[in-house]
């Protein structure tokens, strides 16, 4: 079982690699920065004091030769540093997806946009790991390397220099949770504004159809302007954050100032060290404030962590694992489970067997059944049915990639099954057709629209055995009648079961199995049944 | 699944602002605030001044301890540096609250303006170009140029405002000084010259990449029942495996560019500093400045990597919230759509001669003429394609007709089958579009008449149960009661009703029945039906067939007739 702790761990072992030539790297790097005050300090102490020219030539020398080293650990460390966070991302990223999309699927409570941020936002945020460890170890070695190149100048300047920094960093940080609280009122205000305006957009058709477009907005101002204030008090707190730390550093380099000045003139200090001690006082507060940014980041990566964790330990929808799509038929063999009792009756290859259930919750325990979500409490269940849901998943892409998304039809087999469940029709009313891009949530079709692709996508897949789901709920009487039809004749060779009440599918039927509320069962054909006043009220107009 | 093209491939686009019309507009947006925006500089200048102070009092210390100076000697460089901290951290406060003051409400101003024009825009222009685009405005170009300003701005203007400042400085200390640090301005241009040509492309395509990406992605999140129930999650995940490693492979190759460029600065740094220490070893040599002076310079100097480091960065920002300004300008500039309506005279809705073609010389409505009684239910039926949802669009006032007129009692209401449950409480999404707040009597009558009543009860909150994206779920059958029960609350004369019961097949299509016919009740209506039960029991039924009238009269002497009509019914009620 992964823990947040745990996968951050995985993931340093796991870019181990990358890390550790990152580490060396950026560490150098941090060194590097930290010299260039000291080279400075050297250069007016042995050059620009004394005239001396070879020493000029020497410290201009030895200027290039830590510039470069400097450059070229930077550009090296952070190019292998990039490529482990990148690897991580993508590896938790596919290891989400996988535990998604494996056949016994993912018994998890989040919605699917929320699903989407822990692939997204979280393996970003799990892979910046990664950097944030380079970068705390390089900061803590600058540090360190500053530190000694203090304490080699001036021990007691270097005890204040260590204690001093961290101290101001403190007192700043008292006030970043205040800063924090408004920031994230700021974020929220803003994200209900781009949510409201996203919701809006989205329902644009039917609110302008309620001519309420000016009803809106309005609602629309208040929550914008009030997002706008929430964003003045925040900065007026990020300014108040900002200008603090700005005083006390600077406060705090008059202090070091004064005792490296009065140290200086003692004779304890050179003018080199005295340039060095003032440049190095300066650079401090850096690594300093790098380390104190992130432990908030690091503690950012560990919910994200924390989440993917969750994801990728979520236990199995699928209790009863079967092969996909590998069934020839569809059979229930006297089953009992929650509402229904002794259900049986078999779809074998070239039979239609309709389910007229009259109690929606005893359809969803059929299917939940056949996919292999549930045990039944008595009798077998077949598995290994293509069971397509009611809810219509579109795919991002063309209606092509929609119907046939890895691209197995030739054109002949596609118009075929195109016509078969009118979705022709659909692809003629967009100006690309088939090959037109649906967009996110193909937002512009009708829901009849979107079952029509879906059943076009089950019959193009041309499972052994199929079972729908009020495919043509949505789609009006005579399409649905010509689909009706045409889904006996395309499935004539294989094992097909709807689950409908709708007249039209019930009557095409070679069987029809009335589950009634309660749990008992009948079995004939639409016209036979018709005769029960029972089926006539459940399934009749 | 191809990659989608961009909305930028896109031939049908709302319009985008030419730069000279955004930058008048950001005058606009500035000048409106200028008092506030003003005093922001002018503490953004403080600030920077304030940061000069204390490199330049370092090197009068360093000066002092040359020269042998006495302790009290370094005391006044000393306070002064204090001095200057406290005034720069005010300077800080200021500059920072100012900015925020003067540019939020803008902001604000700004995404209401475009949103604005969002949701005012014609019909036909929406279904032309689609909701991509103006969801990605309205979106994604507001969240850049918010962010920018946010963010990006201040950290621009502090840093524009060092470097400049510091030049200044180094001129002020000698002015062959602050020659020498101007050697690096050429290596700094062509670290720029050579990165930003490059950037673009690389950047564009990175987009791409993750567009591709996270649409694999996408699918396999939110199509994963599907997926799995036709066996395709391995082929789904094969597909998502190659576009995130496609994208990171990218990620990869824009870093190393950037990594490059940075390296370019590092030289740049490398030349300024050896030209400072090299001009200032000669000139102390020569006696012209001081040791001091030169300290303080090249700590000036080293001072200001970071800030242009900061600006370098920030150039790939900056140009891109600039492009999602544009097109946010070109949202502003369009004129809102404000429809009006011409009263009908004894009828409540009466459509004259109305053709209308999307298409010029593809006509989908030809010369219908329909007049509804007040109080009249008119089903409008006919096969998919016949033209019916136009009709329905057209007699509600949401499009003009390319010929022929509309007149009416008021402006209808229009429900579609597309419905859409706003984020917001139940009783928020009964009372949306009414001008003056409505009692909690009217919202419950409304339930009550369309079914709603019960379920509505039962919820958490009730009333204010908060419903739509993120809220409490709703089945599609009820939120489809819910905007039946908005046009109760609302009260028009005349009502337009386009399949607006087509989740009837499922599970609560009784209770649909009745909130249909209870929006009805009492007004004139026009209803689009494809469940002909709504036919039979209108008080007029129209054919429609190829965009035009084909047939018209009661249920039962349409059937008698035997045409086109009595074809539908026998077909509906075959089974």
């Amino acid at each position: 079982m992964l823990t947040d702790r745990g996968l951050l761990l995985r993931a340093t072992r796991r870019q181990g690699r990358w890390l550790a030539g990152s580490l060396g790297l950026i560490t150098l790097w941090q060194v590097c920065e930290a010299l260039v005050p000291v080279a400075i300090g050297i250069t007016v102490d042995r050059a620009v004091a004394t005239g001396d020219v070879s020493e000029l030539v020497w410290c201009a020398v030895g200027i290039c030769v830590l510039f470069a080293v400097l450059s070229y650990s930077y550009r090296f460390g952070a190019r292998l540093g990039f490529r482990g966070v990148q690897e991580e991302t993508h590896a938790l990223r596919t290891e989400v997806t996988a535990a998604v999309l494996r056949p016994e699927g993912l018994r998890s409570d989040r919605l699917a946009g929320d699903l989407l941020t822990v692939t997204t936002a979280d393996a970003e945020a799990v892979g910046a790991f990664i950097r944030h460890v380079t970068a705390t170890v390089a900061a803590l070695v600058g540090l360190l390397v500053a530190g000694v190149a203090l304490a080699r100048i001036d021990g007691v300047i270097a005890v204040v220099v260590l204690v001093g920094v961290p101290a101001i960093l403190a007192v700043s940080q008292l006030l970043a949770p205040a800063l924090a609280r408004r920031s994230s009122a700021r974020q929220e205000a803003l994200g209900r504004t781009a949510g409201l305006a996203s919701d809006l957009l989205r329902g644009l058709r039917p609110l302008k159809g309620l001519h309420a477009e000016d009803a809106a907005m309005a609602r629309f101002r208040a929550v914008s302007q009030e997002a706008g204030r929430t964003a003045v008090v925040a900065g007026r707190w990020e300014g108040v954050l900002d200008g603090v730390s700005v005083a006390l550093s600077g406060l705090f380099l008059a202090a070091i100032a004064l005792l490296a000045g009065w140290r200086a003139l003692d004779g304890e200090l050179g003018i080199g060290e005295l340039v060095a001690v003032l440049g190095l006082a300066q650079f401090v507060a850096e690594p300093m404030a790098l380390i104190a940014f992130m432990i908030g980041q690091v503690a950012r990566s560990r919910a994200s962590a924390a989440r993917i964790a969750e994801v990728l330990g979520a236990p199995a929808l699928v209790v009863e694992p079967a092969e996909p799509a590998a069934a020839e038929e569809v059979v229930f063999d006297r089953v009992t489970h929650d509402g229904l009792s002794d259900l049986s009756f078999r779809a074998g290859r070239g039979d239609l067997v309709a389910l007229a259930v009259e109690e929606p919750g005893d359809a969803g325990t059929v299917l939940a059944l056949l996919r292999g979500e549930a045990r039944p409490d008595a009798g077998t269940v077949g598995l290994g049915a293509v069971v397509v849901p009611h809810h219509v998943d579109l795919f991002e892409g063309t209606l092509r990639d929609n119907v046939d998304p890895f691209g197995a039809l030739d054109e002949e087999r596609l118009a075929a099954v195109l016509a078969a469940s009118a979705a022709d029709d659909v692809a003629g009313h967009l100006a690309g057709g088939l090959d037109e891009p649906l967009g996110p949530d193909a937002r512009t079709l009708s829901g009849g629209q979107r079952q029509r692709l879906a059943l076009a996508r089950a019959l193009a897949a041309d499972p052994a055995a199929l079972v729908l789901h009020d495919p043509t709920s949505s789609v009006d009487a005579v399409t649905e009648d010509h689909v009706a039809a045409s889904l006996r004749e395309l499935r004539r060779d294989r094992a097909t079961v709807v689950v409908s009440s709708s007249p039209a599918l019930l009557a095409r039927a070679d069987l029809v199995v009335h589950v009634r509320a309660g749990g008992g069962v009948a079995t004939g054909t639409h016209a036979e049944l018709t005769r029960d006043p029972a089926y006539a009220a459940a399934v009749l107009r | 699944m191809t990659p989608t093209t961009s909305p930028g491939a896109s031939d049908h686009l709302l319009p985008v602002a030419t730069p000279a019309e955004a930058r008048t507009e950001l005058r606009r947006l500035v000048r409106r605030r200028r008092g506030v925006l003003g005093a922001a500089a002018a503490a953004f200048l403080v600030q920077g001044l304030a940061g000069l102070a204390a490199p330049y009092l370092l090197g009068r210390i360093v000066d002092v301890v040359t020269g042998g100076g006495e302790r009290s000697e370094v005391v006044w460089p000393v306070v002064a540096i204090a001095v200057a901290a406290v005034v720069g951290g005010l300077a800080t406060v200021a500059s920072v609250a100012l900015l925020a003051r003067g540019v939020e409400p803008g902001l604000a101003e700004l995404r209401e303006e475009v949103l604005d024009r969002g949701v005012h825009l014609d019909h036909a222009e929406i279904e032309r170009t689609g909701t991509g685009d103006l969801m990605a405005r309205v979106g994604d170009d507001v969240r850049a140029v918010s962010d920018s300003i946010g963010e990006v701005v201040p950290l621009v203007i502090a840093s524009a405002v060092a470097v400049l400042l510091t030049t200044v400085g180094l001129f002020a200390i000698d002015w062959r000084l602050g020659l020498a640090g101007l050697t690096t301005v050429p290596s700094y241009v062509l670290g720029l010259r050579w990165y930003l040509p490059r950037s673009g492309p690389y950047y564009a395509r990175e987009r791409e990449a993750n567009g591709v990406r996270a649409g694999a992605v996408l699918t396999a999140v939110q199509a994963q029942a599907t997926l799995r129930a036709h066996g395709w999650g391995g082929r789904q995940q094969e597909r998502v495996r190659e576009a995130s490693w496609a994208s990171a492979q990218i990620a990869i190759d824009v870093w190393h560019m950037l990594l490059r460029f940075f390296a370019r600065n590092n030289r740049a740094e490398a030349i300024g500093l050896i030209a400072l220490l090299g001009t200032g070893f000669f000139l102390v040599r020569a006696d012209e400045v001081s040791v001091g002076a030169v300290t303080a310079a090249a700590l000036l100097f080293h001072r200001l990597f970071n800030p242009i480091g900061a600006l370098m960065g920030l150039f790939d920002e900056v140009q891109s919230a600039a492009a999602s300004f544009v097109r946010l300008v070109g949202m502003v500039q369009l004129a809102p759509v404000r429809r009006h309506r011409t009263p009908a005279h004894d009828a409540a809705l009466c459509l004259d001669g109305v053709s209308y073609a999307y298409v010029a010389g593809r006509p989908v409505l030809r010369d219908v003429d329909l007049v509804v009684a007040p109080g009249e239910r008119v089903a409008l039926v006919g096969a998919s394609g016949a033209g019916k949802s136009t009709l329905g669009v057209i007699a509600a006032g949401l499009v003009e007709p390319t010929t022929g007129r509309v007149t009416s009692d008021g402006v209808p209401l229009l429900v579609t089958q597309e419905v859409h449950t706003y984020v917001g409480t139940v009783r928020d999404n009964l009372t949306l579009g009414a001008r003056s707040a409505v009692p909690d009597e009217v919202v419950r009558d409304a339930l009550r008449r369309t079914a709603a009543e019960r379920w509505v009860e039962l919820l958490p909150d009730g009333l204010d149960t908060v419903v739509g994206d993120g809220g409490h779920p709703l089945t599609a059958a009820q939120a489809q009661q819910l905007a039946l029960a908005r046009v109760v609350v609302l009260d028009p004369r005349v009502v337009v009703l386009d399949e607006a019961t087509a989740e009837a097949g499922s599970a609560g299509a009784r209770d649909l029945e009745v909130a249909a016919l209870a929006v009805t009740e009492g007004r004139a209506a026009l209803v689009i039906a494809h469940r002909l039960t709504q036919a039979q029991t209108a008080d007029r039924v129209v054919v429609l067939e190829d965009g035009a009238v084909l047939e018209e009269g009661s249920h039962a002497g349409l059937l008698a007739r035997d045409g086109r009509y009595a074809a539908l019914w026998s077909a509906w009620a075959a089974h």
